[in-house]
């Protein structure tokens, strides 16, 4: 198990959730929110793992932190 | 490119979903996407066949239904989450309501209208086409 330096404003639950269920979380969340909002999205989903930081390039967002926590993955993201 | 223009003319919902995914996604992602649902496209939406969960489809159709929207959104869903955080229009083609005799109140609460082949052109024009 890995830890990460960063202290989510908000996490999202998405564990248990389908391509593309966690990144439709994650931009809803992230369009209603601050800028410099710290989220930790939540996913079991190894496809939303891949995919959700190809989103975040294509924003001016920022990835943080990809952390492996066993039966999910915690993905962090700062908004622009 | 300033976004897709999706025809979805196919009832089975495998395809139906991969439009749903990617017309979603894009649209969430402020891509202007205008889904234009034709011909046994429209039958995917009917409010009898979703309440009863009759999928048209292979194995994804048996997946679908066996998964009943536990973990993954279905296409409806979907478009209509999609809608709230992004720039997203579904449209009904009206040439095959009146070849179905069907109107929208048939249908499942995801179409902003209905549309004929000339508007879905107009809309279609500054957009890359996409056939389903």
């Amino acid at each position: 198990m890995s830890e990460t330096d960063y202290q989510p404003d908000q996490t999202i639950d998405a564990r248990d959730a389908t391509c593309p269920g966690p990144l439709m979380d994650l931009i809803g969340a992230v369009k209603a929110a601050d800028p410099d909002t710290v989220f930790e999205l939540q996913t079991s989903d190894a496809g939303s793992k891949d995919d959700v930081p190809e989103w975040v390039a294509e924003t001016d967002h920022e990835l943080l932190d990809i952390v492996d926590e066993g039966e999910h993955w915690s993905i962090y993201v700062r908004t622009a | 490119m300033t976004g897709y223009a999706i025809v979805l003319a196919s009832g089975d919902v495998g395809r139906v979903q991969a439009a749903s995914i990617i017309g979603s996604v894009a649209a969430a992602s402020d891509v202007p996407v205008e889904l234009f649902v034709t011909m046994d496209g429209l039958t995917a939406f009917e409010s009898e066949r979703v309440e009863r969960g009759a999928f048209e489809g292979g194995e994804v159709a048996e997946a679908m239904a066996a998964d009943g929207g536990e973990r993954m959104d279905l296409y409806y869903e979907q478009l209509a989450d999609a809608k709230e955080i992004g720039p997203l229009s579904v449209y009904a083609c009206e040439m095959a309501m009146d070849l179905f005799g069907t109107d929208l109140d048939d249908y499942v609460d995801v179409f902003d209208d209905t549309l004929g082949v000339a508007g879905f052109l107009n809309r279609a024009a500054d957009k890359q086409v996409v056939f389903v």
